[in-house]
């Protein structure tokens, strides 16, 4: 009867999957629960910004007058200067005692000022606030327009003061390592472990075929597959409902954005399974299946770079998983959901063809 | 009338890459018969039972198991075949009556009748667990589950290795199973076990087949050695017979082969005083080392 051989995966696993499916479980009810704080923290660094005044002059080549607030404790202050919202290049324009300081304008670009209170000489310097010499959106926004995240974004204004926008970049963005990973470890050992603890004699002295050896390991895959979304969309509806921000998405929403995720491990799961058939080694099925799933995210994160490289998102199955879609345009592409199925049945016939005509070895 | 054929191997040739598994070989196990098959490591004996059970693809030749091809009808071959690979594994961490019966329900049976009565002969506790398991219990679970579907065939790979009691036991159930009609074909380091329950043997040596034969008739065929220790003068002329060979002198006693006309010997001994005397059959062991030894390689492919 087809199912003992998925069953027996099952009932040998179940205690390792139950670990897993608890540790998956807490991070997908965790995460919307640091939301809250966030957004306090968020909104703070915010309005420091209105502590920190800039006058600009009508035209090129005019001074500027940047002033902040005085606090109180201060011994001093630095005026940090770059051109990137994240300050992570920026330099030293100013340190001493004034609350305001004046210079030329001799650039055109965007420039951003960060204004630092020194307390003592023992503790670190704290933000007083940030501003710019243009008018934007919260810092994150301009985060968001570097073309890394605009690729993870499918290009969307995602804002992080919203819940959506927090666990769409927070959880969703990195939620597939932990679980497209696990599925590929598992894929990859149900199959190579057989080999390598030479397990097929046995198996294959049943009248059992190896189409039907494969399709009950790939069954097996497919329910533990099923109940880790079903453990995340648990534990993601759990934690927002905690924090009163289910409604904050449409009916349904986390129910479709992660049931999208299935394909996309089933895909990494038929992988695995393939490269256990063709290897035959734990390691070396696993280290390929691993490299496949960084490499197809490395594939649609350089893709949304610009223009000339979207064929490469194309090529990559984290293209077919659209949660932004779901999350920001409650739009399900059941399109996508079906080529990824397709690409399940292709690879998995293949992987059959290929079995039947292999040598099990000794 | 002829025998009917169980296995029918045609002109088998597997190649591993450059390397020879096996060469040509033909061989056919008849229904109702313990079929012995010998040979070194590396002769080809493994080869040749996974290339039936189409575990192996087969470079050439053809092999029939109850009249169907071994690869396009091997599910349909396995639904009347037991099998016992030589080295095998046990799924870790689950009772061993829980892992038999899981293996029970791929062939289709639901009794465990037939498993638990095996188990008892060979006092195997069905409520270990398989990752607690002696080197010889996992033997037992290996001859259980290639016994315990009832199968018209068994095919069994090396499945030496229990204590000597156990072996016995092993034995008379094998003995039990051709009772009732079962064909066994079996490789085996063991010649004396193969000697004790095979029917006929088949010695394989680098891939190809060097003789099959009933073991009685390659006994005969062998002949007897006779060593005698004398107390008085002999001259080895007096037992130049027909029938008898390789008679050599040692020290004070003589060696010879006697293939027939063991009475002429006798009656050549009557003239000496006899300090002592052995006669013995020619065991497995020493077949093996003759034909090895000779390589004597049957190019007719066996049977």
């Amino acid at each position: 009867m087809f199912g003992r051989i998925a069953f027996m995966e099952l009932k040998t696993g179940w205690k390792g999957l139950l670990i897993f499916g608890l540790l998956v479980l807490v991070i997908s009810a965790g995460i919307p629960l640091i939301f809250p704080t966030y957004r306090n923290s968020l909104i703070e660094e915010l309005e420091g910004a209105s502590k920190v005044h800039l006058e600009l002059p009508n035209e090129q080549g005019g001074m500027i007058t940047l002033s902040w607030e005085t606090v109180e404790t201060a011994t001093s202050y630095m005026v940090l200067e770059d051109n990137r919202s994240s300050m992570v290049t920026a330099k030293l324009k100013y340190m001493g005692n004034e609350t305001s300081i004046t210079f030329e304008k001799d650039f055109e670009e965007k420039r951003y000022y960060a204004v630092m209170a020194v307390l003592n000489e023992t503790s670190d310097p704290v933000l007083v606030g940030i501003t710019a010499t243009e008018k934007g959106e919260d810092p994150f926004q301009e985060l968001l327009k570097n073309p890394a995240y605009a690729g993870l974004t499918g290009g969307r204004s995602i804002s992080m003061l919203e819940v959506k926008g927090f666990v769409a970049l927070e959880y969703y963005s990195w939620s597939w390592m932990l679980t497209g990973l696990f599925i590929a470890y598992l894929s990859v050992s149900i199959i190579a472990s057989d080999f390598e603890n030479k397990r097929m004699d046995v198996m294959f002295s049943a009248p059992i075929s190896r189409r039907r050896y494969l399709l009950e390991k790939f069954t097996a895959m497919s329910f533990i597959a099923l109940f880790i979304v079903l453990v995340q969309i648990a534990g993601l509806t759990w934690g927002l409902a905690s924090i009163n921000a289910l409604n904050e998405f449409s009916a349904n929403a986390v129910l479709l954005s992660l049931i999208g995720s299935l394909p996309l491990l089933m895909v990494t799961a038929a992988v695995g399974i393939a490269t256990a058939v063709l290897f035959q080694k734990v390691r070396t099925g696993m280290g390929i299946t691993f490299a496949f799933v960084f490499a197809e995210f490395f594939l649609y994160t350089f893709g949304g770079f610009s223009k000339s490289l979207e064929f490469m998102k194309t090529i990559s199955i984290f293209k077919y998983w659209d949660y932004f879609s779901v999350i920001v345009d409650d739009l399900f592409k059941a399109g996508d959901f079906l080529v990824l199925t397709l690409v399940v049945i292709v690879l998995i016939v293949t992987t059959i063809r290929v079995f039947e005509k292999k040598d099990i070895p000794t | 009338m002829d025998q009917e054929k169980v296995i029918e191997i045609k002109n088998l040739t597997k190649m591993y890459g450059n390397h020879v598994g096996v060469k040509n070989l033909s061989l056919t196990v008849d229904k109702g018969e313990i079929m012995g098959f010998l040979g070194p490591n590396g002769a080809g004996k493994t080869t040749t039972i996974r290339s039936c059970l189409a575990l192996l693809a087969k470079t050439a030749g053809e092999i029939t198991i109850f009249g169907l091809d071994s690869h396009r009808d091997a599910v349909a071959i396995r639904k009347k075949t037991g099998y016992l690979p030589g080295d095998f594994g046990l799924i870790p961490s689950v009772k061993v009556r829980s892992y038999l019966k899981y293996l029970l329900s791929l062939h289709g049976c639901s009794s465990t009748k037939k498993m638990v009565s095996l188990a008892e002969r060979l006092q195997l506790d069905l409520n270990r667990k398989t990752n607690e398991l002696s080197k010889g219990n996992k033997l037992k679970v290996g001859i259980v589950q290639s016994l315990m579907p009832d199968e018209d065939l068994i095919i069994m790979d090396e499945p030496s290795g229990l204590d000597p009691l156990m072996q016995q036991e092993f034995y008379r159930i094998l003995r039990q199973e051709k009772k009732h009609g079962k064909t066994v074909f079996m490789s085996s380091h063991n010649l004396a076990e193969v000697e004790s329950v095979c029917d006929r043997v088949a010695i394989i040596r680098k891939g190809q087949l060097i003789v099959v034969e009933n073991i009685e008739v390659l006994q005969k065929k062998t002949g007897k050695v006779l060593e005698v220790e004398f107390r008085d003068h002999f001259n080895i002329d007096e037992f130049k017979f027909k029938g008898v060979s390789n008679i050599r002198q040692d020290n004070s006693g003589l060696i010879l082969t006697i293939h027939e006309n063991l009475d002429n010997v006798i009656k050549a001994l009557s003239n000496h005083q006899i300090l002592n005397m052995n006669l013995k059959t020619y065991s497995l062991k020493q077949l093996f080392l003759k034909y090895y030894a000779e390589g004597k390689v049957d190019e007719r492919g066996g049977a």
